[in-house]
């Protein structure tokens, strides 16, 4: 299926980074090899990317997404403004934010919900398989995609 | 121009009086005076004499939590609880970036909140005189463990703050812990940290140093691991230091971290001068866990297994609550008094492993084959050798994220769980050494019906928190056989930015 998503997803943008001064390199390495394998244009900021990096990028290249990781425990104050500052850049990517998102050990129920309230449209936890989020990828960027679902070219 | 030489008496009290200006506790390090507080600490706080005179593995956890007081209990706990010989102060990540404001930020939300919003102990920030209440309000050596490129204000605090001990290096806390930091101007960082614990040690306060073995804490093949440690040792032992304890990651297969840590021994052994003491750390898993405490403690097992084998000077211990950051207390006790346990029963036996000696030849002569190319290309210089060759990726490290390295080496495991090289990028191995690999990687591909790709390296980075050594295709995977495969083989990745 990853084909017919190859090229329906063409043009549209996903801007991947992780957030603050967050160094782990390895989850967005290998979500960037599943996103482009599944047809997507990927835009991978790296590591130790500020908000105002997020904003530009993704107003820049007119995102359909904006992908923020965060494995060492300061999202929440990373995460401060950045929605609002996308909405300042007039840019409506969806958003997600994945990893260990809090220090410590905490309720997971708690956690999504501070990263929903900031405005993110899904949270995942640092166990989350990349083919889950290409699958949400794809859901929600075809539910937004302004053209209908072409065909399988998949001869 | 950056050499490897040692940095003038002058020069260091210069640019040591430019950096305490940077942030208000800078005022409170004063050299003289914390010689004078070392002096007065007791011989079971000083961290070397502790270090090199164990007969046994030593134990030792990572933990930090912003707030004084909060550490300080952290600690006596880790002690009493847990066992631990030697004790840690981990930095925050604000720090770490020189983001000194960030961390007030984030110390003012913790006391008011009393919520945990900082992942480590804000030293710079704490000052002299917290660290030193710190120190004298535990009962073992303190070591600083952190990730900070640009190290030095936190050297010259926690110095004078009484830590006897420091993690990092000029290599092993860039390449794995930023993208922007120029090597270069890192290294000439890591000298002046470097030349201040000499300068400590010219007056009989041994500080000791450890360079950061696990890097991107990854797959991380251990000839490569091994020749930074050897390069970060001898630019230290350049700048005064005399106790070097050097490092390396466990990667989970008994043979292979046995025969790497002989290899750290020996090679360290060999390069650096005869009147530095080295002593080698081995560091439980550093990858990504299994999202359950029994598994969790599985793993933890084995490190304390392959360190009762091996026979390290000290092992960094791991909790069973790593899969979720930042553990409790209790869990991260509980992953010292396991790692005991494994390392307690078997320390004893007499436990003879087939293989042990030809993994080892391999991963020596792959590592002198890294240090010499560092030599080459420096002209004989380690510092610009060590910068030329990460330019050239004839040196180069799996999944880092600087701009100053390549990362155009992919690693894999073999079919018994060894660590193996898939994309060499440029990295100067021997051919030999290449067929070598390439022959383990092309028989677990045939074990496995599928080709060499990057579908690999993506299964086996999982395959630990996943229940597994190896990542084996599923048979949910479905698609995976042949070159068809949507993922191909190794295309895009040129970067690990």
């Amino acid at each position: 299926m990853a084909r017919i998503g190859a090229d329906t997803h063409m043009g549209q943008t996903v801007i991947l980074g992780v957030i603050g001064s967050d160094a782990h390199v390895v989850g967005i390495t290998i979500l960037e090899q599943a996103l482009t394998a599944a047809g997507f244009d990927v835009e991978n900021l790296g590591v130790q990317t500020a908000k105002a990096e997020f904003v530009s990028a993704a107003a820049a290249e007119d995102a359909g997404a904006v992908l923020v990781s965060s494995l060492y425990g300061h999202a929440r104050q990373d995460c401060q403004g950045l929605h609002e500052q996308l909405a300042e850049a007039g840019c409506d990517a969806i958003t997600y934010i994945g990893g260990n998102l809090a220090v410590g050990q905490n309720d997971w129920a708690e956690t999504e919900q501070t990263f929903r309230t900031l405005g993110f449209d899904r949270v995942f936890d640092a166990e989350t398989d990349p083919e889950a989020v290409v699958a949400s990828l794809e859901r929600d960027l075809d539910m937004t995609a302004t053209e209908p679902e072409r065909a399988s070219v998949n001869t | 121009m950056l050499r490897d030489e040692l940095i003038a008496g002058e020069q260091l009290r210069e640019t040591e009086s430019e950096l305490r200006g940077r942030w208000p506790t800078g005022a409170d390090a004063d050299f003289e005076d914390a010689v004078e507080f070392h002096e007065s600490l007791p011989g079971h706080k000083r961290f070397a004499e502790v270090l090199e005179s164990a007969d046994d593995p030593l134990l030792q956890p990572r933990a930090g939590i912003p707030r004084l007081d909060d550490q300080v209990e952290l600690l006596r706990y880790l002690e009493t609880e847990g066992g631990a010989d030697l004790l840690p102060t981990t930095i925050d990540s604000y720090t770490r970036d020189n983001e000194y404001e960030k961390a007030a930020e984030g110390l003012a939300d913790a006391r008011d909140s009393g919520d945990d919003t900082l992942n480590g102990f804000p030293a710079v920030n704490h000052g002299v005189d917290a660290c030193r209440d710190l120190i004298r309000s535990v009962d073992a050596p303190v070591e600083v463990r952190h990730g900070t490129p640009d190290a030095r204000l936190l050297a010259i605090v926690t110095l004078a703050g009484g830590f006897q001990s420091f993690e990092g290096g000029p290599v092993s806390y860039n390449i794995p812990y930023t993208k922007e930091h120029d090597l270069e101007e890192t290294i000439e960082h890591w000298q002046f940290v470097d030349r201040l614990c000499g300068a400590y040690t010219e007056r009989g306060v041994r500080i000791n140093r450890e360079p950061f073995g696990p890097l991107t804490g990854t797959l991380v093949p251990p000839a490569i691991a091994i020749a930074v440690m050897i390069l970060e040792g001898l630019l230290a032992a350049t700048q005064g230091v005399r106790s070097l304890t050097l490092g390396y990651g466990q990667v989970g297969n008994v043979v292979q971290d046995v025969a790497a840590l002989r290899a750290l021994r020996d090679l360290g052994e060999e390069y650096l001068p005869d009147d530095v003491v080295a002593t080698t750390v081995f560091h439980e898993w550093m990858g990504g866990f299994p999202p359950d405490e029994a598994r969790a403690n599985g793993v933890i097992g084995l490190g304390g297994a392959t360190a009762a084998l091996a026979r390290p000077d000290k092992v960094i211990t791991k909790s069973p609550q790593e899969f979720q950051g930042v553990p409790t207390r209790e869990a991260n006790a509980a992953g010292l008094r396991t790692t005991r346990q494994l390392v307690d029963m078997m320390l004893e036996q007499e436990i003879v492993i087939d293989g042990i000696d030809e993994e080892q030849e391999i991963i020596e002569r792959t590592a002198r084959s890294l240090v010499e190319t560092v030599f080459s290309h420096g002209d004989g210089d380690v510092a610009q050798g060590t910068v030329a060759a990460f330019e050239s990726g004839a040196l180069d490290v799996p999944f880092a994220p600087s701009d100053s390295a390549a990362a155009a080496v992919l690693p894999a495991r073999d079919d018994d769980g060894r660590v193996r090289v898939l994309e060499w990028g440029d990295l100067a191995v021997p051919d030999e050494v290449k067929e070598v690999h390439g022959a383990r990687l092309d028989q677990r591909a045939r074990t496995e019906g599928r080709s060499r790709s990057f579908r690999m390296v993506a299964d086996d980075v999982d395959a630990i928190s996943d229940g597994k050594l190896i990542g084996r295709p599923t048979a949910s995977d479905g698609d995976t056989g042949g070159p068809g495969d949507g993922v191909g083989p190794q295309g895009g990745e040129s970067d690990a930015d």
